[in-house]
């Protein structure tokens, strides 16, 4: 592509001093003195937590900064030699495309040809070559045969594919990805990392990603790590996540082989294996002994973990769901959860676990078989008798946070079941004290971060004092250490004494977490026990396109499966 | 709910440039308003139902029956008693009656051929057939793109209904004032999740060229084949017909002789 | 009225009206079943969108408001009703933005429509009225003059059916939009070049008080010339029978019509100016 275009320069991005402030808050520098060169071909991936400025770097590439976000601008940033301050962010388009997070907000037209075709016809391209481009469009976002598609009838996966798609249309040779797979099941996520990989082997892009998935960054080039508005460190990705104790300082997920080894043999960080085939080699090498006593003592605990559990109170018997369109969504499911059980349902978008859980609270109703919560059945309560007993906590806080004060919106739940206002108050402080956000009362939910407001949505059902909690895909969209302080928050309700009964498409959650996890594919459990029995089934899982975390991976090579690096390390001696 | 009235059959009615159906509709909108005669309405009705049959999206009607069943029984149950007549039986009349029959065939017929119309063009010809017709691209641009965020956003309602009902929310409780302030839960965050996504909307638009130049080319490639003019020409023929027969009172006249009763322009003589 | 035309230039207020458009609709439809008069109007909890959308997004607000009943309006109503509902929820929204600013009541610095004062709510709940009832008149006046339902009827229930949810639900909503709307920098009146923003001064305010008047004189006078002609209100409308198309009617509430659009082409005065 494009190879019509003359070269002003081998680097293709430069940035000299690039400071910026957003209007809405001029006292924080959100990037910081960024200074920043990208020769043409190259793959570089953009990490760091929230806040680091990674998307306002990318919005100052083709001019969205300062243009259209407004605040205090320092420095310059040149594209293909062109100075971006002062051109109109659609002429900058032709340069560099720019992908976004939210796949929805980024399609808007009414079937797959034409939202191809918008971006082209706009820079006035001919029919005739808009006919091409689309063809080829297609085929290397593989979305050949959707051509006449809605894109509101696609998947999440399908739906970022086109966007970026929409993208390459107008033959830029740069792209630019900020957070792409961050709302995608893991096939999504997969799709479009094999379109990258693809278009950086085509070799002319020039390829840059916002990711927060540390394990895909070892494909890239080069990897920048951000923080604070700056530039924390720029290099190759082996060397930087070998760094144990850097990534950790910074708040990204570390690797967990290079973790693993760095604590238990304190090597150099040049000779740290980062991934498990090369982890097998080194634990074969330096031969470590696999201490099966200690083994038994991690599966003695869980078993008095199971034995603990209480009664039983949730039954799912033959469950069988279809949706008026005569989509069968669920297929004949039948399960039983005891009290103070730590569940994980597993499985892409379209499974069947969504449907599965909202019949839990009665929000759906069977088409055939039973659930029995506390021995009520669902047919015959309501969701307002059952909400009761299991609390929702939905995926997305935005869509249940309405009220002005964070007091209001956590006392909604009892103030409408009738709770007098002292017992209110003595419930709203429990629930902002489980999910540690004591002082909070009259602050706006709506100015607090994702992470904040994922916890205050969890708070405004603990007010209900649920003794069940569903919680669907609590960890999305959130950074490491809030994906951490969530999970730590919801194992604290679990030891309080709460069943947890949780859907994620995030692994390494699972492991070090759930109990006991379902995975659900085509509306069937097709693997149901605890953690560590269906985590040793690492092929089963992958025909889900469910990949075990490395430490897993590794401890499956070599001995048992161990479900954390802390489990890894009680069973092979360190534990520095 | 799906969301989408269009039909997918490759019909003769389907293969219709955009712009000819469109006017086609107005043109059928323009007789219902024209006349207030049963029978010209009724033979209208006709027309527009085997116009309608021919791109075979009747089918599409059965989403609407409520719709139209409702204006029937309403029509001629109001009209029926409301009519002010001489020919009253208790409160109702005969005369009333036949006002309803015309009333109910006159916005069926609207409704009918409207639904025609959506049920064989597609959004993206309509807004193009649109920006043949001179409106700006961005008006028709709008007009697409909200037509397309709709299912979007009561799909994203109906999954907030749901969040706020696992919460105890009840919409089925309280009085008529209790009830209209429990939608704030639902509306609160409907329109602040639609609204958030302004920004990002308008800097993907951009990213992707919108405003590059106030010119843009065209993937689809509307033209105007001898099917379009042969139904323009049969349609202007009708209304054409329509008009001659309105205003000439003395064929009309002899024709509402004919059947007084399904004819009520006489009684639209404006009085000041 | 010029920034009606000026905000297409504005990519965020295109989005604006789209959005605004697909919001409206998205609320109209469920509602589609709940046929207040079968094919003209129904129960409209959306109603408490135009006045908003108008108060925040100005003129893409009233684009939405008309794009968006129009949409609705393909769920079973679109006809030659639909035409006149265009412009009448354009007005439901228009109307609003222009006499908050431009009726002279609210001084410059209070002009933010954040509902945070006594004040500013009772302007709320009057440019509410007045939008409400400025989209029953041209609605009920378009199907007056087709001779399809009588004025007196359609009028009150529109006005009466717009009035209530922009009140009951449109304050509490306004109050929470209000300051995230500000925050996203989604205010009209921050996203328009200055010039192309209101003033409440000279021949502005005129035309504010105009508007008032017409749609007030319209609706009322249309009502009283429809009692002359034996109409009544709301369902008595229908009951009492009378003429639908009469003359007075059409007269009177079309000098309020024609009023309501020439005094929006009066209140050009713009900060610049």
């Amino acid at each position: 592509m494009a190879k019509d275009k003359v070269i002003q320069s081998k680097n293709v991005i430069e940035i000299n001093d690039l400071t910026f402030s957003y209007k809405a808050d001029p006292g924080k520098k959100a990037v910081d003195n960024i200074n920043l060169v990208i020769p043409k071909g190259q793959f570089v991936v953009i990490m760091g937590p929230s806040g680091a400025g990674k998307s306002t770097l990318a919005n100052s590439l083709n001019g969205l900064i300062p243009g259209f976000l407004k605040g205090k601008y320092i420095g310059e940033v040149l594209i293909n030699g062109k100075k971006v301050k002062g051109r109109q962010v659609s002429e900058m388009a032709r340069e560099i495309g720019l992908v976004f997070q939210d796949f929805e907000a980024q399609l808007f037209s009414t079937n797959v040809n034409l939202e191809l075709a918008f971006g082209p016809e706009n820079f006035q391209i001919e029919r005739e070559e808009i006919v091409r481009r689309i063809n080829h469009v297609l085929k290397t976002v593989k979305l050949e045969g959707f051509e006449k598609r809605q894109p509101a009838t696609l998947s999440g996966g399908q739906k970022q594919r086109l966007a970026i798609g929409s993208v390459l249309a107008t033959y830029p040779d740069i792209i630019c990805m900020d957070e792409p797979t961050t709302d995608l099941d893991p096939i999504g996520k997969l799709g479009i990392f094999n379109i990258a990989k693809e278009l950086h082997e085509s070799s002319e892009f020039t390829l840059l990603i916002v990711e927060h998935e540390t394990e895909e960054a070892l494909n890239a080039d080069r990897l920048i790590i951000m923080g604070g508005g700056k530039i924390l460190k720029d290099g190759k990705p082996e060397l930087i996540l070998s760094d144990v104790q850097f990534t950790d300082s910074v708040g990204i997920m570390s690797l967990q082989i290079p973790s693993y080894f760095k604590r238990l043999l304190n090597i150099s960080k040049d000779k740290l294996p980062l991934d498990p085939k090369s982890g097998v080699s080194m634990f074969l090498d330096k031969k470590i002994i696999f201490n099966e006593d200690k083994y038994k003592e991690i599966i003695k605990s869980e078993d008095e973990r199971k034995a603990s559990y209480g009664k039983l109170i949730l039954t799912v018997n033959n469950l069988v769901h279809i949706y008026p369109n005569g989509n069968k969504a669920v297929d004949d499911i039948s399960f039983d959860i005891r009290e103070r059980e730590f569940m994980a349902i597993l499985g892409h978008n379209g499974s069947g676990k969504t449907t599965l859980v909202k019949h839990f609270n009665s929000l759906l109703s069977p088409t055939e078989g039973n659930v029995k919560v506390y021995g009520n059945n669902t047919r015959e309560h309501s969701i307002f008798e059952i909400g009761k007993d299991i609390g929702y906590v939905f995926q997305n806080p935005d869509h249940q946070i309405f009220a002005d004060t964070v007091f209001e919106e956590v006392a909604f739940s009892p103030k409408i079941r009738g709770i007098k206002d002292e017992e209110v108050k003595v419930r709203v402080a429990e629930a902002l004290k489980a999910v540690d956000l004591e002082g909070y009362e009259e602050e706006d939910p709506f100015s607090l971060s994702k992470g904040e407001r994922q916890r205050v949505a969890v708070a405004s059902i603990l007010s209900a004092r649920p003794k069940i909690i569903i919680l669907d895909e609590p960890t999305t969209g959130l950074d490491y250490s809030e994906q951490k302080k969530m999970m730590e928050l919801i194992k604290q309700l679990n030891m309080a004494g709460h069943t947890i009964i949780m859907i994620t498409h995030t692994m390494w959650v699972v492991s070090e977490y759930a109990h006991r996890v379902a995975v659900i594919r085509d509306g069937r459990v097709i693997m149901d026990d605890r953690t560590r029995i269906v985590f040793a089934e690492e092929e089963k899982l992958k025909k889900s396109f469910l990949r075990t975390p490395h430490i897993v991976s590794l401890s499956n090579q070599v001995g048992k499966t161990v479900l954390s690096v802390g489990e890894m390390l009680a069973c092979t001696g360190g534990n520095k | 709910m799906d969301m989408f009235l269009y039909v997918d059959n490759n019909s003769g009615l389907h293969r219709l440039d955009p712009r000819t159906k469109l006017i086609i509709m107005l043109m059928s909108f323009t007789v219902a308003v024209m006349f207030m005669n049963i029978i010209i309405l009724a033979l209208l009705m006709l027309l527009v139902i085997i116009y309608g049959g021919i791109g075979r999206v009747l089918g599409n009607l059965k989403r609407i029956r409520m719709v139209l069943i409702m204006i029937t029984l309403f029509s001629l149950a109001i009209w029926t008693i409301a009519r002010d007549s001489s020919d009253k039986v208790f409160i109702f009349s005969l005369e009333g009656l036949f006002y309803g029959i015309m009333i109910a065939l006159k916005t069926n017929t609207m409704i009918i051929a409207g639904m025609v119309f959506l049920s064989s063009t597609k959004i993206e010809e309509i807004s193009e057939g649109l920006v043949k017709f001179k409106i700006p691209y961005r008006g028709a641009f709008a007009f697409a793109t909200a037509i397309r965020l709709v299912p979007m956003i009561v799909a994203t309602s109906y999954t907030i209904i749901q969040a706020q009902k696992s919460r105890g929310l009840d919409l089925d409780s309280g009085n008529l004032l209790q009830k209209i302030k429990k939608y704030l839960p639902l509306m609160i965050p409907t329109i602040i999740s639609v609204i958030r996504s302004t920004n990002i909307f308008s800097m993907a638009l951009e990213s992707k060229g919108f405003g590059y130049s106030s010119k843009r080319t065209n993937y689809l490639f509307l033209i105007l084949k001898w099917k379009d003019y042969f139904m323009l020409g049969f349609g202007i023929l009708l209304l054409t017909a329509a008009i001659l027969l309105k205003t000439n009172t003395e064929v009309f006249g002899d024709f509402v002789s004919q059947f007084p009763w399904s004819d009520f322009s006489g009684k639209l003589q404006w009085s000041l | 009225m010029k920034e009606v035309f000026t905000m297409w230039s504005k990519t965020k207020m295109v989005v604006l009206v789209a959005l605004s458009a697909g919001l409206y609709a998205a609320v109209l439809i469920p509602f589609k079943g709940f046929v207040l008069i079968p094919g003209i109007t129904e129960i409209r909890p959306a109603s408490a969108l135009p006045i908003l959308l108008g108060l925040l997004f100005g003129p893409a607000g009233a684009w939405g408001a008309a794009i968006g009943n129009l949409i609705g309006d393909f769920f079973g109503s679109l006809g030659i009703g639909s035409f006149f509902g265009f412009i009448g929820n354009f007005m439901f929204a228009y109307v609003p933005y222009k006499l908050w600013t431009n009726l002279g009541m609210l001084k410059e610095d209070e002009k933010e429509p954040d509902l945070k004062s006594g004040k500013k709510i009772a302007m709320f709940v009057l440019v509410s009225l007045i939008g409400s009832a400025a989209c029953a008149l041209v609605i009920a006046w378009g199907l007056e003059v087709l001779g399809m339902v009588p004025f007196g009827a359609l009028g009150s229930i529109i006005t009466i059916n717009n009035f209530i949810p922009s009140v009951v639900l449109g304050i509490p909503i306004g109050i929470i939009l209000f300051p995230r709307v500000k925050k996203w920098d989604l205010l009209w009146t921050d996203i328009m070049d200055s010039e192309d923003t209101l003033s409440g001064a000279g021949i502005s305010k005129v035309g504010g008080l105009l508007m008032l008047v017409s749609v007030l004189f319209g609706l009322i006078g249309g009502f009283l010339a429809a009692f002359g002609v034996g109409q009544a209100l709301f369902y008595s409308g229908f009951g009492a029978g009378g003429e639908v198309g009469s003359m007075g009617v059409i007269i009177v509430a079309g000098i309020g019509t024609a009023g309501l659009i020439i005094s929006s082409f009066l209140q050009t005065y713009n900060k610049a100016e």
